[in-house]
C-alpha cells in the first residue's frame, strides 16, 4: 500500500497524507493479510515476487519488493516508514504507556507497539508474522539474529547520524528512494519558504531540553538542531565535543542565550516544566517558548520534521 | 579538604577530644567556603566575595544567591541528617555495616516518589520531597508494626532483617514501575543518583524542622544507647527504659534519613562511612559519635558536591555519584589502619 506522493508539497504534506493512508489502511485491513496459512517467517502472497539487496550496518539482505508488514524499532524508521504510506504493522515506542506519538497522526493510531525502543519484545514481534524488520545496530546488534530469523532485517547503523542519511537507508529497504526523495525536497522547500518568511538569516536559536536541573543543549548535528539551522537560524557557536548535544550545569545557563530559546517539555502547557535556573532568569529569554517534546525530540524524520517546521512557523509569528 | 585527626595520645583525651572537633569545625568551614565560591561557572572568588556584601552582576548573583547558598545549606542539612542517622542505625542494629536504608527508608521514599511521577504527574524537586518524606515515614512504621507482630517487641535483628525484605519488595515495585514508564525511568535516574541541584530555599525549609527534631531526639537518645550497648539488662539495672530509647531512636533514624532522602535523594554512603570515621577516631562514646556525625556529615556531602560540580565542566555529576568515590577510599584507609570495630 504505498501512496502516490507527487502531489504532497510543504504545508499540504500532512492533510494529504492523512486520507489517503486512512483510505489505504482501511483496505488492507479487510482484504489483505489472508491469514498465512503455516510459518512465522513466510512472506505474504503478492503480485511482486522478487526482491531487492538492500546493503546495511549488518551486511547485505534480500528485501521483498512489496512488503506489506513491516516492523520498526526506531522513531526514524517508524515515522519514515508512515511518510513513505507503509504503514507498519508493529513498533517499538519510547513510551509504552503514549504508546505510538500523536503527530503520526490517525492512520498511525493503530500501529501496535512491540516493546520499547532500547527493549524490543521479540514474542511481539514474531507474532506479527512481519516480512520486514527495521532496526538500529547501535541498539539492537544483540538481536539482529533472533530479528532476522523472524524476517529479513535491516539495521542502521546509529540513531546519532544525520537523520536524513537514516531516512534514506529506510527507502532503500522498502525500495522507494523516489518517495523518500520528495518528501525531502518538500522538508527542504518548507525551510527555505521559513527562512523567505520571517527572515531568519541571522537569527539565533537554541534548542534546550531539561533534565533534572542539567540542562541539555541540542547543537546543529542533532535533529532539532539542523531542522533549526535548515530554517535559516543560527544556533550560537560552542564546543559540541563531536556530540549531538552538550549538558550544561545550570550555573552556566546564560549560555543558552538566544533570540529564540526553544525548552521542550512533555506538557507545553506546564509552566513548572521550565527549570528554576531559567524562569529566575526570565529577564535574559525574552524569547522563550516551551515546545513539545514528543517531535522536537522524538520526532525524527520526515513528518516529524515537518511538525517541527510548523511549529517554528507558528512561533516566528507569535513573535513578530 | 577534610583532614581526619586521630587523637593519639591517651593521657590529654579532652584537648585531643578538643582537637578533635576544632579540626572538624575547620573542615566544615573550608567545606561550606569551597561550596560558596567554587562552581561550573568559573566566577572569580572576588566577584563571589563582591556578590555576597550586595555587589556583583546579574549572572553572579544568579549563581550565588540562587544556586550555591540554597545548595549548601541543602548539603549541611543532608550530611548532618545522614551521618547521624547512620550513627544511630549503626548503634541500634549493633552492625557496622547498617546505614539508614536499612530500615525501608530509602526503598520507602524511592517508591512513592515514582509512583508520584508515573501516575500523578509530579515533576519538581518541591513536589518529590513531601511524597519521599511520606514513603520514608510509612515504611518504616509497616516494618517496625510487621517485625513487632506477634506479640514480640522489635528487636534490632527482626527489624532488621523485616526492613531488608520489605525494603527489597519496594525497590522490585519502583523497579517495575520505571522500567514500564520510561519517561518515569528518566527523571528517577536524576533522583535515584542523589542531587543537590535546584534543591532551593523552598525545598530545604519545609524539612528542615524535621531534620531539627530528629538531630535532638538524637543528641538526647545518645547517653541512653551507650548504656543499652553495655546490653539490655544492664541498661535496665541502669534505669534507662530500652524500649522508649529504641522507639525515639526509630523515629530519629526515620525523621532525619527521611528528610535528607527527600531533599537529595537516596545517598547511601554518607551514613554508612561517616558514624565509622567518627567512631574510629573518637572512640565510641555515643553523644561524641552523634556530633562527630553531624559536622562530619555536610563536610563529606559538601566536599563532594564540589567535586561533582567540576568533574565533567560544563556540565555537574551528581553528588551521590561522588559521595562513594570519595567516602570509600577514607573507609578503606581507615580499615587497613585499624585493627576493628569498635561497637
Amino acid at each position: 500500500m504505498r501512496l502516490p506522493s507527487s502531489s504532497l508539497r510543504s504545508r499540504g504534506l500532512l492533510a494529504g497524507l492523512a486520507l489517503p493512508v486512512v483510505v489505504a489502511f482501511a483496505l488492507t485491513g479487510c482484504t489483505a493479510t489472508p491469514s498465512s496459512s503455516s510459518g512465522a517467517s513466510e512472506t505474504p502472497s503478492t503480485a511482486d515476487t522478487g526482491t531487492h539487496l538492500v546493503e546495511h550496518a549488518r551486511g547485505e539482505t534480500e528485501v521483498p519488493n512489496d512488503v506489506q508488514r513491516v516492523v520498526v524499532l526506531e522513531p526514524v524508521q517508524l515515522d519514515t516508514t508512515v511518510a513513505l504510506g507503509v504503514i507498519p504493522v508493529g513498533a517499538a515506542v519510547l513510551n509504552e504507556a503514549a504508546g505510538v506519538p500523536a503527530y503520526l497522526g490517525d492512520a498511525a493510531a493503530g500501529i501496535a507497539t512491540v516493546g520499547t525502543v532500547p527493549e524490543p519484545s521479540i514474542e511481539k514481534i514474531a507474532a506479527l508474522k512481519p516480512d520486514l524488520i527495521l532496526g538500529t545496530e547501535s541498539r539492537h546488534s544483540a538481536l539482529y539474529d533472533q530479528l532476522s530469523s523472524i524476517a529479513p532485517t535491516v539495521f542502521m547503523a546509529t540513531q546519532t547520524d544525520p537523520w536524513t542519511d537514516n531516512v534514506a537507508l529506510v527507502a532503500r529497504a522498502l525500495g522507494d528512494e523516489a518517495g523518500a526523495d520528495k518528501l525531502l525536497a518538500a522538508y527542504d522547500d518548507r525551510c527555505a519558504e521559513i527562512a523567505e518568511t520571517y527572515d531568519t538569516a541571522g537569527m539565533t536559536a537554541q534548542f534546550v531540553r531539561p533534565r533534572d536541573g542539567i540542562l541539555t543543549l541540542y547543537g546543529p548535528t542533532s535533529f532539532a538542531g539542523s531542522t533549526l539551522e535548515c530554517a535559516g537560524l543560527t544556533i550560537p557557536e560552542r564546543d559540541w565535543e563531536e556530540s549531538i548535544s552538550v549538558d550544561i550545569s545550570p550555573e552556566r545557563v546564560l549560555e543558552a542565550q538566544a533570540d529564540l530559546v526553544l525548552v521542550s517539555a512533555t506538557d507545553v502547557t506546564d509552566e513548572t516544566l521550565v527549570p528554576d535556573s531559567i524562569r529566575t532568569n526570565a529577564a535574559s529569554f525574552p524569547g522563550l517558548t516551551v515546545v513539545d517534546q514528543s517531535f522536537w525530540i522524538t520526532g525524527v524524520g520526515p513528518l516529524g520534521g515537518m511538525t517541527v517546521l510548523d511549529d517554528i512557523d507558528r512561533i516566528l509569528a507569535g513573535s513578530k | 579538604m577534610a583532614t581526619i585527626p586521630v587523637p593519639a595520645v591517651r593521657a590529654g583525651r579532652g584537648a585531643a577530644r578538643a582537637a578533635w572537633f576544632g579540626a572538624a569545625l575547620v573542615a566544615l568551614i573550608t567545606a561550606v567556603t569551597l561550596s560558596v565560591i567554587v562552581g561550573a561557572n568559573p566566577l572569580h572568588p572576588g566577584a563571589v566575595l563582591d556578590t555576597m556584601f550586595g555587589g556583583g552582576t546579574a549572572e553572579s548573583r544568579f549563581v550565588v544567591w540562587d544556586q550555591r547558598i540554597p545548595r549548601t545549606a541543602a548539603g549541611m542539612a543532608v550530611g548532618a541528617a545522614l551521618g547521624v542517622a547512620g550513627a544511630l542505625i549503626q548503634a541500634f542494629t549493633r552492625n557496622p555495616l547498617a546505614d539508614p536504608g536499612i530500615l525501608g527508608v530509602n526503598a520507602g521514599a524511592a517508591f512513592f516518589v515514582a509512583v508520584g511521577i508515573t501516575f500523578f504527574g509530579v515533576t519538581s524537586p518541591l513536589g518529590y520531597v513531601w511524597l519521599a518524606c511520606a514513603g520514608a515515614l510509612l515504611l518504616t512504621v509497616a516494618v517496625y508494626a510487621i517485625g513487632s507482630a506477634g506479640g514480640q517487641a522489635a528487636g534490632p535483628v527482626r527489624l532488621t532483617v523485616t526492613g531488608v525484605a520489605i525494603g527489597a519488595v519496594f525497590a522490585g515495585l519502583t523497579t517495575g514501575l520505571t522500567l514500564t514508564h520510561p519517561d518515569a525511568f528518566d527523571r528517577m535516574r536524576g533522583w535515584s543518583a542523589g542531587s543537590l541541584l535546584e534543591r532551593g530555599f523552598d525545598v530545604v525549609l519545609p524539612v528542615l524542622p524535621l531534620v531539627l527534631v530528629g538531630l535532638a531526639l538524637a543528641l538526647w537518645a545518645a547517653p541512653g544507647l551507650n548504656s543499652i550497648a553495655l546490653g539490655p539488662d544492664v541498661a535496665r539495672s541502669q534505669g534507662v527504659n530500652v524500649r522508649r530509647i529504641q522507639l525515639v531512636v526509630l523515629l530519629a533514624v526515620t525523621l532525619l534519613a527521611g528528610s535528607a532522602t527527600a531533599v537529595a535523594g537516596p545517598l547511601v554512603f554518607v551514613g554508612l562511612v561517616v558514624p565509622h570515621v567518627v567512631r574510629w577516631t573518637l572512640g565510641t562514646d555515643q553523644r561524641r559519635i552523634v556530633l562527630g556525625s553531624m559536622v562530619l556529615g555536610p563536610v563529606l556531602v559538601l566536599a563532594s558536591d564540589v567535586l561533582g560540580r567540576v568533574a565533567v565542566l560544563p556540565s555537574e555529576m551528581p553528588v551521590g555519584v561522588v559521595t562513594a568515590f570519595l567516602g570509600a577510599p577514607v573507609l578503606i584507609a581507615l580499615v587497613r589502619r585499624r585493627s576493628a570495630t569498635a561497637l
